[in-house]
């Protein structure tokens, strides 16, 4: 279908912007283009504590928005790396990248600024359905911490706390592979068997097997994965050939790592880029409205969402949508999602589990069984949104397809969040996070910032892959209200991991944002420092009477030894007061509350909690 | 011979709330025949059609017994079997 959005646009000065805004402006601008937001320029203040802009529709009074940098309202040394840096994401990647560090891609920028076009159609549903909604504030900082809220929930929990620094585990014997002949790939498969089968055909024996599967296991649950040193010296001896065959003959999936050169070479990626991280597919116009807002709290109040998802990507979109005030039933298999005992738990529940689902009701039902079919019917019969992210063909399968629940409620939002999205691309492969990627060139990226042979195990596409789901439901939320006409929306790890590199994927010489960017021992601490103007960086060399001779080469060490003479705070501090974005990196994640620009997102209860992101007046 | 096991937040509702209980058995099913006899309803939730549920993970001390004798697996006593949700996945 054409754009979605057609009829509305955004107006913002993009293009002059504060310093350490520029990625978060030129995501949001990209966002707004491919979900047909007509773009109108603005005069803007480049020395504003944040990125303005605001949404319109001739229908709508104007939604004023603005993506703040820290939460309290500040932008004091606001940058991606810096953010990377305080919002403890620097701390999850580290894990088992070896230490603390930085992705290397925008990826809170473009995590903010998904968000904050959510909370931007989110306000203009709830003007549609009656409610005041012409502000919504957001900020760089409150989506970085959002995208570690799982991590951050293990390791506050009050009971069996996870404590996992940076550097926790060695940063080579985990995934990616290489080969014999020096080809990086992930493995993958979602059962013991396949694993079981392949490493004996390798010659491993069954206990280091075993020890490997607990380590792979630990992937998406605590961003580590330790495994035993033969099965990695193994693999080493063997050629990539003989590494596809053994996968073909056990069933273990293998995904060569991509370089971002060989995607920006493949055929579906001009279609994608052009269309964004989603694809919407109108249905039938019937005529109804959206309900009208009867309490006005939240502009999605009164909406009701079905979920049927698993693990991370599709319950952290259900989560956004109860967020925005959506009521979001969970359908959960008999006896309970499992993962709801996913230690560390506290009265009963995984506090990781928790931090996406608390605000949620749950019905268990077994979906295979006609009569549990029956009562989703009849739920889907009364619902806004069904959302679901099952592997491919399942939905047809269980006859809860798009046309199956058409049939029943024509005016449903349909949403899949699934691995490789509506042209399937690398789709004989399974869409797990580490799989993608790596064929997206997102894991080569990252390994290349980190060191590393490939991607983070800290979950980078499954979150912004819910963010991006919840989004296009939002969007299609506001097209339903707008046109009465109902729509399919599809979105995708893939999806999100193009939007995460669609910068550098449309221009391959993208200039680089910062003159010296890095993370630096202090006397105590590590500290953050991204000088993005020369006159950061020049002052940054007077403060610390760095030579003006030094070449970059020595810059990196000369400023390092400079550095120890005070401790990290001391530093943020005094950079602070120069204009120099520097940050503390925060390497214990259960001292991110004690970062007072932090606070007004989180709440302290049984487990640290990330708070709403938006807030609306 | 006794096996102790520590029991997933989810089974508690079984074991009234006993966070580790002690059991009887020579192997991994026989322990588990041996709770739901204790325990009525724990068997299906950790197992069906003769196998181990693919979200469940059982481990003999520190061993995941998909990867010793599945269900067969011969334990001694003193040892100690974990109960835990597996993650494949994101």
């Amino acid at each position: 279908m054409s754009r979605l959005l057609q009829g509305c646009s955004l107006s913002g000065c993009f293009e002059q912007v504060p310093v350490g805004f520029a990625a978060l402006a030129a995501s949001l601008r990209y966002q707004a283009t491919t979900l047909g937001l007509e773009h109108r320029p603005s005069y803007g203040d480049p020395l504003a504590c944040g990125l303005g802009f605001s949404f319109h529709h001739p229908d709508l009074s104007p939604i004023e928005g603005m993506i703040h940098g820290w939460p309290d309202g500040s932008a004091h040394g606001v940058t991606e790396h810096t953010v990377q840096a305080a919002c403890g994401l620097m701390s999850v990647h580290g894990r088992a990248s070896g230490k603390a560090q930085g992705l290397g891609l925008d990826y809170v920028s473009t995590l903010s600024a998904s968000l904050a076009l959510q909370g931007a159609l989110a306000a203009a549903l709830g003007q549609l359905r009656g409610g005041r909604f012409n502000h919504v504030s957001s900020s760089l900082g409150a989506a970085g911490v959002l995208g570690i809220g799982q991590y951050l929930a293990g390791a506050t929990a009050a009971d069996e706390a996870e404590r996992l620094l940076p550097g926790a585990t060695c940063s080579k014997n985990r995934p990616p592979f290489v080969s014999a002949d020096g080809v990086h790939f992930e493995l993958e498969t979602l059962d013991a068997e396949p694993w079981r089968r392949f490493w004996a055909a390798v010659g491993i024996d069954a206990e280091q097997a075993g020890q490997g599967w607990k380590a792979f296991l630990l992937r998406y649950a605590k961003a580590v994965a330790p495994m035993p040193m033969v099965l990695r010296q193994a693999l080493a001896r063997l050629s990539m050939a003989r590494i596809n065959a053994l996968c073909a003959l056990s069933g273990m999936a293998v995904c060569p790592l991509r370089s971002l050169a060989e995607r920006r070479a493949d055929e579906d990626l001009p279609g994608q880029l052009k269309q964004g991280p989603w694809a919407f597919d109108g249905g039938v116009t019937d005529g109804r409205t959206l309900s009208a807002l009867t309490s006005g709290e939240l502009p999605l109040n009164g909406l009701t969402v079905i979920e049927s998802c698993r693990r991370i990507q599709g319950p952290l979109a259900g989560h956004l949508l109860a967020m925005l005030g959506a009521e979001v039933l969970r359908i959960e298999l008999p006896g309970g999602d499992p993962l709801r005992a996913m230690p560390p738990c506290v009265e009963g529940v995984s506090v990781r589990f928790d931090a996406l689902n608390r605000l949620k009701q749950v019905r268990e039902l077994d979906i295979k069984s006609v009569a549990g079919r029956e009562e989703l019917y009849e739920r889907v019969r009364h619902a806004d949104v069904f959302l679901h992210n099952w592997a491919p063909g399942k939905a047809a399968q269980l006859a809860l397809d798009r046309a199956d629940l058409a049939r029943i409620n024509p005016g449903l939002v349909y949403a899949y969040a699934g691995g490789w999205g509506h042209d399937r691309p690398g789709e004989s492969l399974p869409g797990t996070d580490f799989v993608v990627q790596a064929w997206s060139g997102v894991g080569e990226q990252i390994g290349q910032a980190s060191g590393t042979p490939g991607g983070s195990l800290f979950t980078v596409l499954d979150v912004l892959g819910g963010v991006v789901a919840a989004q296009g439901v939002t969007a299609a939320l506001v097209h339903r209200a707008l046109s009465g006409q109902a729509v399919r929306v599809d979105s995708s790890l893939l999806g999100a991991a193009n939007l995460l590199c669609a910068q550098s994927l449309q221009d391959a010489d993208q200039p680089q944002a910062s003159l010296l960017k890095g993370v630096y021992p202090t006397q105590s601490g590590l500290l953050a420092i991204d000088c993005q103007t020369p006159a950061q960086f020049e002052q940054l060399r007077r403060i610390l009477a760095l030579d003006s001779q030094t070449t970059a080469q020595r810059l990196d060490a000369v400023l390092g030894s400079a550095l120890l003479s005070q401790a990290a705070q001391t530093w943020q501090q005094l950079l602070d007061a120069a204009a120099i974005p520097a940050c503390v990196v925060v390497e214990d994640l259960s001292q991110l509350d004690q970062d007072r620009r932090l606070k007004p997102c989180l709440s302290l209860n049984a487990y640290t909690s990330v708070n709403a992101h938006w807030s609306f007046r | 011979m006794s096996i102790f096991v520590t029991v997933p937040t989810l089974l508690r509702t079984f074991t009234q709330d006993q966070k580790r209980i002690e059991v009887q058995g020579q192997t991994v099913l026989d322990v588990i025949e041996y709770m739901e006899k204790q325990y009525p309803g724990v068997k299906e939730r950790l197992i069906g059609d003769g196998q181990v549920h693919r979200f469940v993970n059982i481990y003999v001390n520190d061993d995941d017994i998909r990867f010793v004798d599945n269900l067969a697996t011969v334990l001694k006593a003193g040892d100690s079997l974990t109960i835990l949700p597996a993650v494949a996945g994101g």
